[in-house]
């Protein structure tokens, strides 16, 4: 099939590591890109990799990449004829779709009704339960008596999760393991939920054991096709956030992961899906899968999924919005195990805080199997007001043991001067013996925080005496020879000189 | 032979280090009771090369502040250099006190969404005091101790550089 729509310039809507990523694909296809940027990010990454750039706002995202209006500015100033949204961001903005639409530009992303058909998770959860997917059992609707929830729980099976309605933050929330106890968890429940949200209705979820975070990624093109690409793991979380990602996962066989790929692509078909997309699923201690969500955007864990495939989304992406068609599902082969780390600006020695600041010098990974996506630079100051991932490490080998001690080998060769980051807290994680068991769940970080965050070893305290007192000694003598030479015949020369043979003097040995 | 003390756990161990240039880059480095060889080289980015006694390490220093970082393959070690003029200074001067005015600072630059109080509100250790939001992340600056807020130096929606003074505790 021919393409119907081609694709003369693309503008990415997003910054940092997925901005380049999407740029290099574009690159290679010899497709022209158009960054964005806000005033935090002139010096950015994006901006230099990019064709053109266009100044969209004040650092605050809301105020920038956030702004619908400036983004279709920017377009029409360059005259991109599509734009990729990346993650986060605008990535699942329906309005977005729609605006794009109406100006007759193409978004590298699905169509608005399939975003607002998995948007919010009441009703995703009903579509998929319509279209027959399997959802978490639990009921729709708050109970309005005790006995009815009760005979509910019976009838799903305990333990079961008793939630408020108008829930958050863990209040009004109480997990059931037996009939027996149903009754006074029921009424402390609705007691907490009345004291936190002046709503005391209560509805209930079925609990799922010791539950893994496994998603499919699919792909659907514009002429009906629908493959899925494998899975991914994304157990190794911290406060909901993703820190580790692996692929495949040692949980599923091949037939577990065929009925969940299938099960993937009924979910994709049923909202009229198109392009990257993927399919959040939840795999319980007893190997029961359920629809957790859908993510209608590219990831940021992809490249395990490229990685395995050897195939590139992006490029993938940008073929179905030209309405190209997608490859048979046969066609689809996979090789070997990708894990992934998110290096971020944070000290998981101090809680996780937050490190932006100057990269004073950075040496990234290489090496058999090793891929760096990242969107800093060394001398680029890493700004407060956005995510505080700067990097993805993934390493492929053709077994799962040899993929993490890859990984564990490239995060040691990683250097990163000037921020705090968590390399260190990265390896320590892949080196748990419950992430290299596999046995491991997303109660992993909070279950092993201590473990985690590797005290210094005290072998190497002697040698940092020793480097600390050499560099003092050295700064102290290179200061004197300084003087020495100021004195000597500085008066008469000039700054260029002058700073000619202190160089000279330096290179000359100390 | 040039000596320095290493003060290590905040003050609480120190060491003696003595130094002996003997050829360019190479020294002869005494830490406590044991002799090393050490060959150091410096790359121009900061970070130190050393062999000591044909063992290898890449040694990065950060002494933008009072403490000198030291970071060995991924440990790091703060701690505190004097030579034998500094050390007789410090001796000199009384210890500095953990009572009294205590400064809350920011730990990295970032903006205040939240303060939490104002001067002459009693709080006790561990209370959060401002919250300052970096990176999409909120984070509560709590109280050292338990006692009165004496200053309080910024409003909600200010930007904050890394150890800005936030507010103070007595």
């Amino acid at each position: 099939m021919s393409p119907t729509r081609p694709i003369e310039k693309v503008l990415v809507a997003n910054r940092g590591e997925i901005a380049v990523r999407v740029m290099r694909t574009c690159r290679e296809m010899r497709i022209p890109t158009v960054a964005v940027y806000s005033e935090a990010d002139r010096g950015a990454l994006h901006v230099r990799k990019a064709d053109e750039a266009v100044f969209i706002g004040p650092a605050p995202a809301r105020e920038s990449y956030l702004s619908i209006e400036r983004i279709l500015d920017a377009c029409r100033r360059t005259g991109a004829d599509a734009v990729h949204p990346g993650y986060g961001f605008l990535s699942e903005n329906a309005e977005l779709a729609r605006a794009l639409d109406r100006a007759g530009i193409a978004l590298i992303g699905p169509p608005a009704a399939a975003m607002d058909a998995m948007g919010v998770k009441t009703t995703a959860r009903r579509n998929m339960a319509a279209a027959g997917v399997p959802v978490v059992p639990g009921s729709e609707e708050p109970f309005a008596e005790e006995a009815e929830a009760r005979a509910f729980a019976e009838r799903i099976g305990f333990p079961v999760m008793i939630k408020a309605a108008a829930g958050g933050g863990g209040k009004g929330m109480k997990k059931c393991d037996r009939a027996e106890d149903f009754a006074a968890l029921w009424q402390s429940a609705r007691r907490e939920a009345t004291a936190a949200f002046g709503d005391d209705r209560l509805y209930l979820e079925k609990f799922l054991e010791k539950p893994r975070h496994v998603e499919i990624q699919v792909f659907a093109d514009q002429h009906g096709n629908c493959v899925w690409l494998g899975e991914r793991e994304c157990s190794v979380q911290r406060r909901q956030q993703k820190v580790i990602e692996e692929t495949p996962s040692v949980v599923l066989d091949d037939r577990l992961r065929e009925a969940m790929g299938e099960v993937a692509v009924r979910a994709a078909r049923a909202v009229g899906y198109v392009g990257a997309g993927t399919v959040e699923l939840l795999v319980d201690a007893h190997r029961n899968f359920y629809f957790l969500e859908m993510n209608t955007r590219l990831q940021v864990e992809h490249p395990v999924t490229e990685m395995v495939t050897g195939l590139d989304l992006v490029r993938m992406q940008l073929e179905v919005a030209r309405g190209e068609p997608i490859l048979a599902q046969e066609q689809v082969q996979r090789r070997g195990h990708a894990i992934e780390a998110r290096v971020y600006a944070e000290d998981p020695a101090r809680g996780f805080l937050p490190q932006p600041g100057k990269i004073t010098y950075l040496r990234v990974p290489g090496g058999p199997g090793i891929r760096d996506d990242s969107g800093v630079y060394a001398g680029w100051v890493v700004p407060q007001w956005y995510d505080p991932m700067i990097s993805k490490l993934v390493a492929w080998a053709p077994t799962r043991p040899q993929a993490i001690d890859r990984l564990i080998r490239a995060l040691g060769e990683y250097v990163v001067h000037g921020i705090g980051t968590n390399l260190g807290w990265l390896a320590a994680a892949l080196d748990h013996p419950e992430f290299r068991s596999g046995d491991y769940d997303t109660g992993f970080c909070a279950r092993n925080a201590k473990a985690l965050v590797r005290p210094p070893d005290p072998s190497l305290e002697r040698v940092a005496l020793v480097a600390a007192a050499v560099a003092a000694f050295k700064r102290e003598r290179d200061a004197a020879e300084a003087h020495a030479a100021r004195a000597g015949q500085g008066a008469a020369r000039s700054g260029w000189a002058r700073a000619g043979r202190l160089r000279a003097l330096r290179g000359g040995g100390r | 032979m040039k000596t320095y003390v290493a003060l290590l756990d905040g003050g609480k161990r120190e060491v003696t280090v003595g130094v002996t240039r003997l050829a360019t880059g190479q020294y002869e480095v005494r830490v406590g009771d044991e002799v090393h060889r050490v060959d150091a080289y410096a790359h121009d980015y900061g970070t130190l090369s050393l062999l000591v006694d044909t063992r290898s390490y890449s040694a990065m220093l950060d002494d933008r502040g009072a403490k000198v970082h030291v970071q060995v393959d991924g440990s790091v070690f703060p701690l505190e250099l004097l030579d034998e003029r500094k050390l007789r200074m410090r001796r000199a001067s009384p210890r500095a006190s953990v009572e009294g005015r205590r400064a809350v600072t920011a730990p990295m630059p970032g903006r205040v969404v939240k303060v939490l109080v104002a001067p002459g509100d009693a709080v006790r250790a561990g209370q959060p005091l401002v919250v300052v939001e970096a990176m999409k992340m909120e984070n509560e600056m709590r109280s050292p101790k338990d006692g009165k807020v004496v200053e309080v130096r910024v409003v909600e929606g200010q930007a904050v550089e890394g150890s800005a003074l936030l507010c103070a505790v007595e």
